[in-house]
């Protein structure tokens, strides 16, 4: 039978840091003394919520993916625009925001299998899947809060000047190599036969 | 392969690093990092690539149309451990899944397997083949996936459902020299009186009359009307204008059925049956006796399709050609088009003896349509047209108005005989 257990926190997690991101938008909206930015900037949110439910009720893909770039957008252009960049609060929001979307990915796919899981070995074994995916997705999450502190960090001491112009562009442009490396290592792979084989029979 | 969450990443990244550079914001620029990161961490860890061994067990290899059919496949994982791997065993579309599935999502561990049980079942008849067998190897934090096709394939044929024609009186006129079924109107070796004789030499005892040899005082012999065997040629008319429908509810699908029915008929009376289907290509069965005979046309009409556009009367050249002409033909087309009736008189003229079972596709399209007024005006024209076409075919061939939502024999049945006397 189902394993309540490890599924219900599974399915309940991403929902749950779904509600704190929006509380976060919220709260920081409520701090904007500009009434025409927080008109602006609480219709986008508006609009994320209702594309977040429509895509809840629905389960339309593109109008999550449309809320949650909303939800983001509003909290960055709302900092970079009004509030103030605070770094690490800032970093922790993409984070909590990445983590979010790899959470309940997650879930999709993990909480069916446990549901259908009958034996404990089996479930061991999907736990144990599960188990290493958060484990990556925990180092990641730490990584991408710790390096780019690093970067300010050493941008403050001055030893990696981040404000000039000619290292904005060094960085964009390694940036830019990085994801067209990423988008074409698959492609250099080199490609082994498949070695698999098939038997076919009759039943019975 | 990359996934759309790499993709929406990577967008995010520059699409935060371009924004930060325009405000001249660096805390912005540094906000670009966390999605890439993400990303490069990912990147270092891809799914393996599926090595997998498969087996897969087919309950039947052949089975009827309507019938279902166990399918179970079993996989090995041979390669590293699948943390998130999902096995697809596909079908074709005609097949439809009766009970569990064909493809699942699960945690393979090195020499770990998974067994897919399912049940299938076609309401179409054909040649079919099952598989390959997919498998996609997932990165649980979905930034790629590893594809791997195992080239596994069952074949499944399909055979078309037989009509139940058993209580038709269903024969050819024209006997040939062969013992059989069918009352020649001579005498020979049959059941049925015919008359008597004077006894010959020779004669066998249990057929003296012993009330005429009483009777007359001398020794007469019954005799017998002879019991021959006739011809039929099963013509079925599967060009592209007669498909109407579905590809389960179709003048064509229904066609084929009632030609199997035919045949069935035919050769369980002895009669010999021929085969000429007009599709793409003309199949040509010529005639033959006996219960192979019924598998060689089982075996054409399973891979029957819709297709071909050439006139309907190419038909005759072919008869005249291959077939006797003292042979039955029965034409199994929905006689769309009006040049079934020349082809019909022409036939008739050259001395064959034609027979017309008509599955009507105005009524499988009257079915699969919501009636309105405009279709219900649409459909009185087209009754009349084909009730009048119908009527001019009465005049020299039995034809049978067929509604594929009755049973043939029903249909059949309502004819006095059939084919007509002569």
């Amino acid at each position: 039978m189902a394993a309540p257990r490890l599924t219900s926190p599974l399915q309940a997690v991403p929902l749950a840091l779904l509600v704190v991101l929006e509380a976060w938008v919220v709260i920081d909206l409520l701090g904007v003394g500009d009434r025409r930015w927080a008109v602006g900037l609480g219709i986008l949110w508006i609009a994320n919520i209702l594309l977040l439910a429509l895509s809840a009720i629905f389960r339309w893909r593109l109008a999550r993916w449309v809320g949650l770039v909303g939800l983001g957008s509003a909290y960055v252009v709302m900092h970079a625009l009004v509030l103030g960049v605070q770094l690490v609060a800032a970093l922790a929001f993409v984070s909590l925001l990445i983590a979010q979307v790899e959470l309940r990915i997650l879930a999709e796919r993990f909480a069916p299998l446990f549901a259908a899981t009958i034996t404990p070995a089996e479930r061991r074994k999907i736990g144990g899947a599960l188990m290493r995916a958060v484990v990556r997705l925990a180092i990641a999450l730490v990584f991408s809060i710790v390096v780019p502190l690093l970067t300010a960090n050493l941008s403050a001491t001055g030893l990696v000047p981040v404000t000039t112009i000619p290292t904005a562009f060094l960085l964009s442009a390694a940036l830019v190599a990085v994801v067209v490396l990423l988008a074409l290592l698959p492609a250099m792979e080199q490609r082994v036969p498949d070695s698999s084989i098939g038997m076919t029979g009759r039943k019975g | 392969m990359r996934t759309s969450l790499s993709s929406g990443l990577a967008a995010a990244s520059l699409g935060l690093l371009l924004f930060g550079l325009a405000l001249q914001s660096w805390q912005v620029v540094l906000l670009s990092l966390p999605p890439i990161i993400v990303l490069a961490l990912g990147s270092l860890a891809p799914p393996p690539r599926p090595r997998i061994v498969a087996v897969r067990s087919v309950g039947r290899e052949r089975i009827a149309a309507g019938q279902e059919v166990d399918v179970e496949l079993i996989v090995r994982n041979e390669g590293p451990v699948l943390d998130l791997v999902e096995v697809a065993d596909l079908f074709p579309r005609e097949f439809a899944l009766v009970r569990g599935t064909n493809r699942a999502v699960d945690s393979l561990e090195s020499g770990g397997t998974l067994v897919l049980a399912y049940t299938i079942r076609s309401d179409v008849k054909g040649d079919y083949v099952l598989g390959p067998v997919r498998a996609r190897s997932f990165d649980p934090l979905a930034l790629g996936a590893e594809d791997a096709v195992l080239d596994l394939r069952s074949r499944i044929v399909v055979a078309p459902a037989m009509e139940d024609l058993r209580r038709v009186p269903l024969q050819p006129r024209r006997t040939r020299p062969w013992f059989g079924q069918v009352p020649s109107r001579r005498i020979g070796a049959g059941t049925e009186f015919w008359g008597i004789r004077e006894y010959a030499s020779g004669d066998e005892v249990r057929r003296i009359n012993w009330k005429a040899s009483a009777r007359f005082e001398r020794l007469y012999t019954n005799e017998y009307e002879g019991e021959r065997s006739g011809d039929v040629v099963i013509v079925v008319d599967a060009r592209r204008e007669s498909f109407v429908g579905t590809d389960a509810n179709n003048p064509i699908e229904h066609g084929v059925r009632a030609a199997l029915g035919i045949a069935d008929r035919v050769l369980s009376t002895k009669n010999r049956a021929g085969l000429i289907v007009q599709r793409n290509v003309l199949d040509v069965v010529p005639l033959a006796f006996g219960r192979k005979q019924l598998y060689r046309i089982l075996e054409h009409l399973t891979h029957v399709r819709p297709g071909g556009e050439w006139p309907f009367a190419h038909v005759a050249t072919v008869l005249s050609r291959f077939f006797p002409r003292d042979c039955l033909v029965v034409l199994i087309t929905p006689l769309q088009d009006r040049g079934a009736l020349g082809t019909v008189i022409g036939l008739v003229a050259r001395g064959y003896d034609v027979a017309i079972v008509s599955p009507s596709g105005l009524e499988i399209e009257r079915r699969l349509r919501n009636s309105t007024e405009v279709d219900e005006t649409a459909y009185r024209i087209l009754r009349m047209e084909r009730v009048n076409l119908i009527g001019q075919l009465r005049r020299v061939a039995q034809v049978v108005d067929w509604d594929p939502a009755t049973p043939l024999a029903l249909a059949l049945r309502r004819m006095v005989t059939w084919p007509r006397p002569a």
